[in-house]
């Protein structure tokens, strides 16, 4: 029966993404020493839910058995530390986000007993919107199918908005200081030709009286 | 009969919409760091994915320096083939259609002595429909069109991340002005009273080497 064929394809495709959860991530290369940060600019009360997996070398050869253990490090604009790990391979971590601003994770390998192979990190991260957890939301609504796929459209219609407002206030923002940066500049070199025109003439006045003073005049 | 029927429709409907759901799922990742010399990413894409890319120069370390402070943007695809080599750029976008499936190498060079902080975002569509699997000919179109409001809707969401980043860059510059107008301001009154004040001094010591002279 053709969809039996397409329950197992479907079963096999769950498998594939709960093994390789950094998969479709973005990978970079760790330095043998030292850490490398990674960071990103978010709102407050944004939801970030993150997947970390390191591997040996340049492609994610299922055939490795054995994985670097790299140390994790993620802290909040503000100095405090969100989460903390070392020697781990893979893991995950989540968060809510009480503050706005950057907020960023550092990535170092354990040791220095890698034999000279490179050691990748692949990171996924999702924020915000693409971070809701869909299932129990159809689960809870009891809706599937075309509505959830509608639901999560509107959604994302939704964040669309809100970051387009959030642009137009930094926009005003950034032109109020443009304005009165213009202000400034015109008050300052009004104020600096007038200190030239002062001091020129304190001086004029100064070297009369010492000349009168001296005789000369 | 008709109820039998009504099941293996609802179901393969749904089989269809999750795998919609899984293949349609847009991974976009914007990310910033802070660049010395050279870093590469590394991305893994399907074939036949459409995938965009931007990057901006959020701000520049060194504060006194006018050179232009752009990166160099090298794109490889798995084969090591240069998809895209851009030079000297403080912000850009592109796409590409990968026609190779695999790891797709994105390198950044930074040609200032200064550390510079770069926004990156990439995102892959995935455009995987099982058509052989979907046994209902009223919903594949259904879902075929909302796959593709889907793909516009994210490609929305990258482009305002890449708006973002500029306003971010902007803002740096507008505040960078506005102090550099103050100290601008201040460090010239400083120097004319500093410069009037050492006329003064070198007049007065001329005459008095003169008078002295012609006294004695």
């Amino acid at each position: 029966m053709k969809w039996a064929a397409a329950r197992d394809l479907l079963a096999l495709m769950l498998v594939i993404a709960a093994v390789m959860p950094a998969a479709r991530g973005l990978w970079l290369e760790l330095p043998s020493s030292g850490p490398k940060c990674v960071s990103e600019e978010l709102h407050n009360h944004v939801v970030v839910l993150a997947d970390y997996y390191a591997f040996y070398g340049e492609n994610d050869d299922l055939n490795n058995t054995v994985s670097p253990t790299i140390s994790v490090k993620v802290s909040s604009p503000y100095g405090n530390d969100l989460y903390d790990k070392e020697k781990v391979t893979h893991g995950q971590f989540a968060f809510t986000t009480t503050e706005a601003g950057s907020y960023q994770a550092c990535f170092s390998v354990d040791g220095d007993s890698h034999g000279g192979k490179t050691v990748t990190v692949g990171i996924e991260w999702k924020t915000g919107i693409s971070a809701k957890d869909w299932e129990s939301v159809a689960k809870k609504e009891k809706i599937e199918g075309l509505e959830l796929e509608l639901r999560k459209l509107e959604d994302a219609v939704q964040s669309i908005h809100e970051n387009l407002n959030y642009l137009i206030n930094r926009e005003s923002e950034m032109r109020e200081v443009s304005e009165t940066t213009n202000g400034r500049v015109a008050w300052y070199s009004i104020m600096s030709l007038g200190i030239c025109i002062v001091v020129s003439v304190f001086q004029l006045w100064y070297l009369r009286r010492y000349f009168q003073k001296k005789k000369l005049i | 009969m008709k109820f039998r029927i009504g099941i293996q429709m609802r179901l393969s409907a749904a089989v269809t919409a999750v795998m919609v759901i899984l293949c349609s799922f847009g991974g976009a990742f914007g990310i910033r760091f802070v660049i010395d010399r050279e870093e590469c990413f590394s991305h893994k894409v399907e074939y036949g994915n459409t995938v965009h890319f931007s990057f901006v120069v959020i701000k520049s370390e060194g504060s006194w320096h006018y050179s232009e402070d752009g990166v160099d943007l090298v794109v490889k695809g798995p084969n090591g083939e240069q998809i895209h080599d851009i030079r000297d750029k403080t912000n850009d976008k592109h796409e590409f259609v990968a026609y190779h499936q695999g790891v797709y190498r994105f390198c950044f060079t930074n040609k200032s002595p200064y550390h510079e902080t770069l926004d990156f975002d990439v995102h892959a569509g995935h455009f995987l429909y099982h058509d052989e699997h979907a046994k209902d000919e009223h919903f594949k179109p259904l879902f075929e069109h909302i796959g593709k409001l889907e793909e516009a809707l994210y490609n929305i969401q990258f482009e305002q991340h890449w708006l973002e980043a500029q306003t971010d860059r902007q803002a740096i510059v507008n505040e960078k002005m506005s102090r550099g107008a103050i100290h601008k301001a201040l460090l010239e009154s400083a120097a004319l009273i500093v410069a009037s004040c050492l006329q003064v001094y070198i007049l007065r010591r001329l005459f008095e080497r003169k008078l002295g002279a012609s006294r004695v």
